[in-house]
């Protein structure tokens, strides 16, 4: 099978997930759920059989240019949300995290995003790329995670009929969205800002220098510092706190994209 | 002052400012000249000059903002440590058992009955479960104290003294750090300065991919130490090499256009035509008593707005030479002509000289982009990066767990249970302990004579 092909089925899966997922919410007590878990599984294996081959057929690894990180990164998102489904159970957010990944996989099947395999510059050839890109992905996956479940706790009404059982997601969400930045927290500051910093000191001899990307890292980074101290102020927790995880991502986002495209810096192989 | 310099608020405050203004100086282009601001942002020229935006991170007011954040986090931590060792102890503010939470009560009934009546039992139950149990008796009162996940009381305080680290290894780096641009053709040598020994290029070779794209740039380079060899190395992207705690590095590669040789093809008026090869500032004789000097070589010939001549990039886009021809040391010619537009010479002074002239081909010498570097702000940042790294995985993955329970005849138990991430999921974890305590026997002594809460 070839790269395209794993694509696709994955991509074709991913949105079955979500389907069945939303058909979870018609009755109680329904076999979806399962059928939507099990689908998940077998689409993340299809889409790691995917990165697997093209990392065989390049050479390199798969997150040199937009399309392949964007895929990258759908990939961690798909990790991370079977993560969390396994220890936390996210019941009802289950597909509209999925809602997310088939947007993402649309993006990246698009045409808008060139898919050939070109040959790596020289600032890329090094084992920093495998770590750095990595951990760092991986990292924002975990924070993509705290925004669609601080966005789900922001929509989720008080509905007076049912009151409690709104307040009682809404602590779910409020708590998903925590555990996903002191996940995605540490990953972000060891992979964006350390494994950053050692690869800029080797291939630029400087591990800091402002550069526009590197700033964005860093302003990503101090609104989860953010996020993470005005929890613990009183009074901070809910509606503030889920308003800090989605600029923050926001500014993630930026950095992904926003840098490459508006400003100009060192950093654009991407 | 001191309580307003370690305080959370002022520490949000300073996220806050520090966020926007790192935000500006990523949409402000920064280094440019006065005249660039005034040009594109005339209302604001006069703001971006007084507070030194234009080089926006090494501004007065983004470095004080730094250096009270610095402040912010030394101060919070010295506020900070007392209090966590003190919690560490087990000096903890007991609330009493009446005023707790309702799913409070159910436990801490269980165990003070518990600790009253079998200590040895729990604190068994509690090492099984990893905790470090702590029992006092004094004069009928038992205290216990079992915590587990220690690390996880100083993983923030970690996470600060990393964050305090790096900063000041950050402000090293700003003072001292150094940074010396090397060009070097094959075959040069240049001294370092303060330091006693110099650097020759060798060999600059570059690899192509099939498609023709640049796959690396290597540098053979020699450090010379009194003219000798002291070791040979390859310089490539991404693989320094250090000396003398000098980091060498390659940074780019490109041509001494100053050290170009040009081809012409002169034609005279009797239509007989050669070929000269010059270099720049050469001078060579054509016929006798005419001189040819090849002033200047420019890649990318283009006129500035008072229309002189200037270089527009580095690249060969449209090479250009200036010729100047003499006759009997009078100066007869003096012109640009272009490789790519041999019909549009551009001269100065031309007299009676019946020759035509065209640059035929050029070639420049190719220069290795090396840089020697010395930081020594980097060990402390990267020392600095692992304290903050080791403190983040202790404040997220460890979670510090503690129990307090006191009890004494005819008073009212005291009871503490906290976790620093996980309450419900640690009084979840206090009930299933609960489950596995021995059987006691009712109406107990203790008991007698007093109240316990929620029975
Ligand atoms: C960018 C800078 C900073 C980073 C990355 C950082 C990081 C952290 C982290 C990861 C935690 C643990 C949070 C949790 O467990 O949920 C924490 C806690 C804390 N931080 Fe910071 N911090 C920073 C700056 C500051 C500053 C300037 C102060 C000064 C007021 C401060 C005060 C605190 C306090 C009081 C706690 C709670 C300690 C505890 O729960 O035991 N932080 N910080």
């Amino acid at each position: 099978m070839n790269e395209s092909a794993l694509q696709l089925a994955s991509f074709i899966i991913y949105f079955l997930v979500m389907l069945s997922g939303f058909a979870s919410f018609f009755g109680s007590k329904n076999k979806w759920p399962v059928i939507s878990y099990y689908l998940a599984i077998s689409g993340f294996i299809i889409q790691s059989a995917s990165l697997l081959v093209r990392t065989l057929v390049s050479g390199h690894a798969p997150f040199t240019n937009m399309y392949e990180s964007i895929n990258f990164l759908t990939w961690s998102c798909v990790l991370v949300i079977i993560i969390f489904e396994r220890k936390f159970k996210l019941d009802k957010a289950w597909p509209y995290f999925w809602l997310i990944i088939v947007a993402l996989m649309a993006l990246v099947s698009s045409p808008v995003l060139p898919k050939n395999i070109t040959p790596l510059v020289p600032a890329l050839q090094s084992y920093w790329l495998w770590l750095h890109v990595s951990v760092t992905l991986l990292g924002e996956a975990f924070l993509a995670v705290a925004f669609v479940a601080s966005i789900l706790y922001l929509t989720t009404g008080h509905g007076s009929s049912r009151k409690t059982e709104n307040e009682k997601k809404k602590n779910k969400y409020d708590f998903i969205a925590y555990r996903a930045v002191a996940a995605g927290f540490p990953l972000f500051t060891l992979g964006a800002l350390v494994f950053g910093m050692i690869w800029a000191s080797r291939a630029w001899g400087r591990y800091w220098g402002w550069d526009p990307k590197e700033v964005w890292s860093l302003i990503t980074w101090l609104f989860y510092a953010l996020y993470l101290h005005t929890r613990l102020v009183s009074g901070w927790k809910g509606k503030k706190s889920a308003l800090i995880a989605i600029i923050g991502f926001l500014a993630a986002l930026f950095t992904f994209f926003g840098v490459n495209y508006l400003i100009s810096g060192l950093h654009t192989y991407v | 002052m001191i309580r307003f310099l370690s305080s959370l608020r002022l520490a949000i405050i300073l996220l806050i400012l520090i966020i926007i203004l790192s935000i500006i100086g990523t949409l402000l282009p920064q280094g440019e000249t006065p005249g660039f601001y005034q040009n594109y942002f005339p209302h604001w020229s006069g703001v971006i000059s007084g507070l030194q935006f234009d080089h926006l991170y090494r501004s007065p007011l983004f470095l004080s903002l730094a250096f009270l954040f610095l402040l912010n986090i030394i101060f919070c931590s010295i506020k900070q440590l007392p209090l966590k060792f003190k919690q560490l102890k087990g000096q903890i503010e007991f609330l009493p058992a009446g005023g707790q939470p309702v799913n409070h009560k159910k436990l801490a009934a269980g165990f003070s009955d518990w600790l009253w009546l079998l200590p040895n039992s729990l604190a068994e139950e509690l090492r099984k479960r990893h905790y470090q149990v702590n029992i006092k008796e004094s004069g009928g009162r038992k205290t216990l104290v079992a915590q587990k996940g220690w690390p996880g009381l100083f993983g923030p305080e970690f996470v600060h003294a990393g964050l305090i680290i790096i900063i000041i290894g950050g402000l090293i780096s700003a003072f001292f750090s150094q940074r010396i641009p090397l060009a070097l053709t094959e075959g040069q040598t240049v001294d370092l300065p303060g330091k006693s020994f110099s650097v020759r290029l060798d060999r600059f070779t570059t690899d192509h991919y099939p498609d023709g794209s640049v796959k690396n740039w290597k540098s053979l380079i020699s450090i010379i130490d009194r003219g000798q060899v002291k070791e040979q190395k390859t310089i490539e992207v991404n693989r320094p090499f250090k000396y003398d705690g000098l980091n060498f590095f390659q940074m780019s590669y490109g041509f001494d256009w100053d050290r170009t040789k040009v081809e012409l093809e002169i034609k005279d008026r009797s239509g007989m035509v050669r070929n000269l090869g010059v270099t720049v500032g050469e001078r060579v004789q054509i016929e006798p008593e005419i001189n040819l000097r090849l002033l200047n070589f420019i890649p990318d010939f283009g006129l500035d707005e008072k229309g002189q001549p200037v270089g527009r990039s580095a690249e060969a886009n449209n090479p250009a030479a200036l010729i100047q021809i003499s006759r009997n040391g009078m100066p007869v010619y003096l012109g640009w002509i272009f490789y790519d537009h041999p019909d549009q010479a551009r001269a100065y002074r031309q007299s009676d000289l019946n020759l035509e002239m065209s640059l035929k081909k050029f070639e420049a010498p190719l220069f290795s982009g090396l840089e020697a570097a010395s930081d020594p702000g980097m060990n402390p940042v990267w020392l600095g990066s692992a304290v903050l790294f080791l403190g983040l995985l202790a404040s997220f993955y460890f979670n510090f767990c503690q129990l307090a329970v006191r009890v004494e005849p005819s008073e009212r138990p005291l009871f503490l249970a906290s976790s620093r991430h996980h309450q419900t999921g640690f009084y979840q974890e206090l009930e299933r302990l609960l489950e596995s305590r021995p059987a006691i026997a009712k109406n107990s002594a203790r008991k007698k004579g007093r109240e316990t809460p929620d029975e």
